[in-house]
């Protein structure tokens, strides 16, 4: 049994295309302490539970760094274990260790912040979540059902629930394939995400991510970031594919 | 190092997807079958998935959404054309002729009289051997394995169930078939275009909600994303894989109507190309609550000498759970995440001689 991966690729070059989105005034995103606000979600017409549905898109440069999100520790500083700081200053000398140097999907929670818009579908079984970064879409699962056992994702193993009008991801079941950002902050298979989505005005949601990996980190650790609205008349997510352009065949990287 | 732990996480995730999911399906990894012979349909690319061993249910009609209009949410089997015309045989054989392999193939349920997939029990002892395991319908092409069945002509206009090329566009349809089978667009881990997103491996998903009709490929994460309110298309210098569709309902059918594709993209992995200028008209027709009648409708002056119409139908995929009991979903599919499908046709891994990848169209 072999498998045998590509593993370097002789060039790289996303191609985008990109529509112009309609500029949005930026949110402030709220103080320090869970995120409170004292505005009214609107309901799914549908689905009842407030509405999550639309174009969304972080207006951030997080996916280069994620340190600039993180707010708790109240130091702002990512708690990784002493062990553990080693391997990241290895990957941010290590760009192209990054999966989506690759073309390779992005995880959770990175895909929620890395500046591409991403469009929520609100249906009472699934929550989709599907982004223009290379056509990743997410299932989050509303029907109550438990993780699967013993599969790991790129993009982990999301199973939903309302907290009032929050809506409360937990995500598992990741790979240790991934990173959090270009500069290498990076987890381990035991990656464990809580998302909370909550509607903050009528543009503007905060999404928050606790995350706990008791490989990498000492502690649990929270980031939170504004999502714009995008309410363009027939605005929609194009593509963002990502491909290389001269690809190698498995073998003939291996010789390299 | 980390090679090694990629690895590990690739075979973990491949010996999951079998043990969890009745999908013997994985075209991906399958070896190009076609390329002595028959086109072969891709091997792996057969399988039904559960739904397809199921004695069909008395079917009611569609239910409603609130809206009034169909409500085809659910999971669905597509067919797994391979090819949407009638196959001749390869090396030689002027098309025209009979259907060699009865028909594009297709999968299990997927056609009219289609044949029940066996496919379930070849994805069960995963172990070391998962992906091959998986593969299932990767054993030799040539009927009933994986689902493949006679599936008369998926063109029904022209009556001979062949695309009405100009020569020049026959002539370099069949280039691509014979001498470019390196750049077919899925082996690159593209997106499948449109229509064949219809007719690609694996499940597919609908959700609808208030003025949207969204289709999950579970195929290479493909998504579509109808907008249903007849808004007008993106400009016309956007290109897209898989195009800027814009539906409507016309009663209980959503007419799509598809523009703005890039070049990238094949009907089918058959050399069946396009240019900028196709224009698409679908229709979802709900023929009863476990069937959607897919149509649509070519129109592309520039390399056809008329328009042409094909058609499949989508069946329900009615599979409630998984092996462990969990309800049914549709998995993760890593495509470019650890591409090996290209060797089998740059070397000598079942391809009968090494092709030059990137060879202009």
């Amino acid at each position: 049994m072999r498998i045998r991966f590509a593993a370097r690729l002789k060039m790289i070059a996303p191609f985008a295309l990109a529509a112009p989105l309609a500029l949005m005034s930026v949110a402030t995103g709220p103080a320090f302490g869970q995120a409170k606000s004292s505005f009214t979600a609107p309901k799914n017409a549908w689905e009842g539970h407030a509405d999550l549905s639309g174009i969304w898109q972080a207006k951030t440069t997080a996916g280069d760094d994620v340190d600039k999100l993180v707010v708790d520790p109240p130091n702002k500083k990512i708690p990784y274990l002493p062990a553990a700081v080693a391997q990241m200053k290895a990957n941010a000398k290590n760009k192209a260790g990054d999966s989506t140097a690759k073309c390779w999907m992005p995880g959770v929670p990175r895909l929620m912040y890395m500046n591409k818009p991403f469009q929520i579908f609100q249906t009472a079984k699934y929550i989709m979540v599907d982004s223009e970064y290379a056509h990743v879409y997410r299932q989050i699962f509303m029907d109550g059902s438990g993780h699967l056992d013993g599969v790991q994702f790129w993009d982990g193993d999301s199973r939903g629930k309302w907290e009032g009008d929050t809506l409360v991801v937990d995500v598992t079941g990741f790979n240790d394939q991934t990173w959090f950002d270009k500069a290498g902050n990076y987890h381990s298979d035991q990656l464990h995400v809580v998302e909370r989505y909550t509607r903050t005005g009528p543009d503007t949601l905060t999404y928050e991510a606790t995350i706990t990996d008791p490989k990498v980190f000492s502690k649990p650790w929270t980031i939170r970031v504004p999502l714009m609205l995008n309410k363009a008349p027939n605005a929609r997510i194009m593509e963002y594919e990502c491909q290389e352009l001269a690809p190698l065949s498995a073998s003939e990287a291996q010789k390299k | 190092m980390k090679k090694t732990l990629l690895m590990l996480t690739t075979i973990a995730t491949a010996v999951g997807l079998a043990i969890l999911i009745p999908l013997p399906g994985s075209g991906q990894d399958a070896p190009p079958q076609g390329k002595g012979g028959g086109k072969g349909g891709g091997g792996g690319k057969g399988g039904g998935k559960g739904g397809g061993r199921a004695p069909a249910a008395p079917a009611g009609p569609m239910p409603k959404l609130p809206d009034g209009h169909p409500d085809m949410q659910g999971f669905w089997n597509p067919p797994a054309i391979t090819d949407i015309e009638p196959a001749a045989p390869r090396g030689g054989g002027a098309p025209g002729g009979g259907a060699a392999r009865g028909g594009g193939a297709a999968r299990g349920g997927g056609a009219p009289g289609g044949a029940p997939a066996a496919g379930g029990p070849a994805a069960g002892p995963g172990g070391p051997g998962g992906p091959p395991a998986a593969r299932g319908g990767g054993a030799p092409a040539g009927g009933g394995l994986g689902g493949f069945a006679g599936a008369g002509n998926r063109i029904i206009d022209p009556a001979d169930g062949r695309i009405p090329y100009t020569p020049e566009a026959r002539a370099k349809q069949q280039d691509l078939l014979n001498n470019h089978m390196a750049d077919e667009p899925e082996l690159h881990c593209y997106q499948s275009g449109v229509p064949h997103s219809e007719s690609n491996q694996f499940g597919l998903q609908i959700i609808q909600t208030p003025g949207y009709f969204v289709e999950q490929s579970e195929f290479m994460h493909t998504v579509r994303i109808i907008p249903t309110d007849g808004r007008p298309h993106i400009d016309s210098k956007i290109r897209l894989f898989q195009g800027d569709p814009v539906g409507h309902w016309e009663g209980d059918t959503l007419v799509v109507d598809t523009t703005n594709q890039n070049t990238k993209t094949w009907f089918d992995t058959s050399g069946n190309f396009k240019t900028e200028a196709l224009h698409i008209t679908e229709k979802f027709i709900p023929t009863d609550a476990n069937t959607i009648e897919y149509q649509a409708t070519m129109h592309d002056p520039s390399i056809y000498t008329k328009d042409w119409t094909a058609h499949w139908n989508l069946p329900r995929n009615n599979t409630k759970t998984m092996s462990d009991g969990h309800p049914y979903e549709q998995m993760e599919f890593g495509c470019i995440e650890g591409n090996e499908d290209l060797g089998h046709y740059t070397e000598d891994k079942g391809g009968k001689k090494k092709q030059v990848l990137g060879k202009k169209q």
